[in-house]
């Protein structure tokens, strides 16, 4: 059953073109992985899902229901983490479920016990449940990727956004933040929209997988229909070699370090 | 270097006879000197006008021909620093008299007080007197005590409005022309220097402390509320849409996504803003609100100016003892590391003094 429709979203600042007519339809529950280089249109697709962008032209309907706002039941995870460094890493999970209190409660964190206990088990789910008490600004890059994870399990969503979210880390925090990006997904049924680069992390976690290049949807299939030559379309005139890595192969393989664009 | 360079154009590669210096070279040489010579004289024309300017404003000032007085100025200074002599020969600076002075008005301590706590045997009761029938905290700083008390109300009552004022000042909180009303408001208060507020507040609660403590706490909306505004167009625009996506109210996308990201930031500017209102305590003092300053403008009354001294340097003490205080505690405040607890901050000085000593 199709759970987000998009159709014939577009999206303009002034004379550039971020999104050209873009229509596909999500059932509930996939893992989808956007792709494209920099400047594609991945963060402005990933920012009109979530209510954050008002789109120029075309419609977001997401349960049947319009995005004309950001809603509780989509959650998004961005690039530069976006948590709050000054607060602990509970805080900021407990952030994540401030729309369910009032203001008061909610800044004086005098919420009831079950929403605490959700904000301690979704940084259980990231793996940081020993270190709920540490500043999130004294943690490494990985770290508050994960703090980020748990404040949009805290919210409850039925769909994760995730914009380019191990962008900003090294190889080795990137694949432990995707892995528990999708355990989070798998565990809890989300409907899941991640944005990469690295065609190797994609292929590695993604169910299936859209191609955006200059604002045009140019992919939109399985991973079995991911070849090297849809790869060489989303990607261009750039040298894609050492990018693409089949089923079997190692996906730590040295090669793959090439793989950003 | 052959006179025959290769140039395309032909004229570049001509020379002036005299010097043998290319013209392309001769040209931007005499170009910059130009530029430079314009330059110059347009340094001279604004000193000119500056020197100019500045002499009609000491005309103003009546500096020109001023009616001064330098022998009363100089009687003044021997009054300002009274010297004793040692053994009836060797002078020096008779440190005493300013002693005497602060013990006598109570500058500094005010022993009827203290003595409430300092005592051998501790008496309970009196303690406990000194703490909550006396609420003697302040008042045992004696007169500095009064102007420091005055300071802190002040900061403390002006703060909770400073921080409406001041988020709601903001254009990212109220929109364009409405966020002006917040900000005109604290323009309107900062445009009235805090003594002139005393003076207004005199007709409401007298001429005394407790009139120049509303009114610090009134300059302290817009000094403080300004501070924030400022403090607030510098933050980012990601932990803000990151809580816009979870679905927060707008009360909590401000109070989660903004205030939490200037919370220490908020914090030095207050104790900041505490440093400036125990100075301000010390001016408006000197019309007659009490403390340091009503103490300094009395005895300046009566032409006593080694009790004046003596005052200054209760004064001095005071702002020093405070800043100290307030930079400390900014500086920990600002700082990444890992904080350390109180025991440790009181236990540890003479270590960390002793070491900061030998660096």
């Amino acid at each position: 059953m199709t759970y987000i429709e998009v159709d014939g979203l577009s999206k303009r600042f002034g004379d550039t073109v971020a999104l050209d007519d873009v229509s596909f339809a999500v059932p509930d529950g996939e893992f989808v992985i956007v792709l494209g280089v920099s400047g594609s249109g991945k963060s402005t697709l990933l920012r009109a899902l979530s209510g954050l962008l008002s789109p120029t032209d075309g419609e977001i309907a997401i349960a049947g229901e319009s995005m004309v706002g950001p809603r509780p039941e989509v959650a998004m995870i961005f690039q530069q983490h976006n948590i709050i460094g000054d607060m602990t890493a509970y805080s900021n999970s407990l952030s994540g479920g401030v729309h369910r209190s009032g203001f008061f409660s909610s800044v004086l964190q005098l919420q009831d016990d079950a929403e605490k206990h959700r904000a301690l088990d979704a940084l259980d789910t990231v793996g940081l449940l020993d270190e709920a008490e540490q500043k999130a600004r004294s943690m490494s890059g990985g770290q508050q990727q994960r703090i980020g994870i748990a404040r949009a399990l805290v919210q409850q969503p039925n769909v994760l956004l995730a914009d380019e979210p191990v962008a900003s880390l090294d190889p080795g925090s990137a694949q432990s933040v995707m892995g528990y990006l999708r355990t989070a997904s798998e565990d809890r049924g989300l409907t899941t929209f991640c944005s990469l680069h690295q065609v190797n992390i994609a292929r590695k976690f993604g169910h299936r997988f859209i191609g955006l290049r200059d604002g045009e949807k140019v992919f939109d299939g399985y991973r079995d229909d991911l070849t090297i030559e849809v790869i060489d379309d989303i990607y261009g005139d750039i040298d894609t070699e050492g990018m693409f890595v089949r089923d079997d192969g190692d996906a730590d393989a040295p090669t793959d370090e090439v793989a950003t664009s | 270097m052959t006179p025959d360079t290769t140039d395309s154009d032909g004229t570049a590669g001509a020379f002036d006879a005299d010097t043998g210096v290319p013209d392309r070279i001769a040209d931007q040489f005499e170009n910059i000197r130009r530029t430079r010579r314009r330059r110059a004289l347009g340094w001279l024309g604004l000193f000119a006008f500056l020197a100019f300017a500045t002499l009609q404003a000491f005309a103003a000032t009546e500096l020109l021909n001023p009616d001064a007085r330098l022998g009363t100025f100089t009687d003044s200074l021997t009054g300002f620093f009274p010297i004793t002599s040692y053994f009836g020969v060797v002078p020096f600076l008779d440190l005493g008299q300013y002693v005497a002075f602060i013990r006598q008005e109570n500058l500094l301590y005010d022993p009827e007080i203290g003595g409430l706590l300092f005592q051998f045997p501790p008496n309970p009761t009196d303690v406990y007197a000194f703490f909550f029938r006396e609420l003697g905290i302040f008042q045992i700083f004696g007169e500095a005590g009064i102007t420091l008390a005055m300071g802190f109300v002040g900061t403390v009552l002006g703060f909770p409005v400073a921080l409406v004022f001041g988020t709601l000042g903001s254009e990212r909180v109220t929109p364009f022309p409405f966020n002006f009303l917040f900000r005109g408001t604290m323009s309107f208060i900062r445009a009235v220097p805090a003594i002139i507020w005393t003076l207004i507040f005199i007709p409401f609660l007298g001429l005394g402390p407790s009139s120049a403590a509303i009114a610090i706490a009134f300059d302290t909306i817009g000094n403080l509320g300004r501070l924030f505004v400022d403090e607030l167009e510098e933050i980012e625009d990601g932990p803000i849409e990151a809580m816009e996506t979870t679905g927060a109210s707008k009360p909590q996308v401000v109070f989660f996504g903004m205030l939490s990201q200037v919370r220490t930031a908020f914090i030095a500017w207050t104790l900041y803003i505490f440093e400036i209102n125990v100075r301000i305590g010390v001016t408006v003092g000197v019309i007659g609100a009490g403390g340091l300053g009503y103490v300094l403008a009395s005895q300046q009354n009566l032409l006593r100016f080694t009790n004046m001294m003596a005052t200054l340097l209760a004064i001095f003490f005071l702002i020093i003892s405070v800043e100290l205080f307030s930079q400390r505690l900014r500086s920990r405040l600002r700082s990444d590391e890992v904080q350390m607890g109180i025991w440790e901050l009181v236990a540890g000085f003479p270590r960390r003094m002793a070491e900061s000593m030998l660096k």
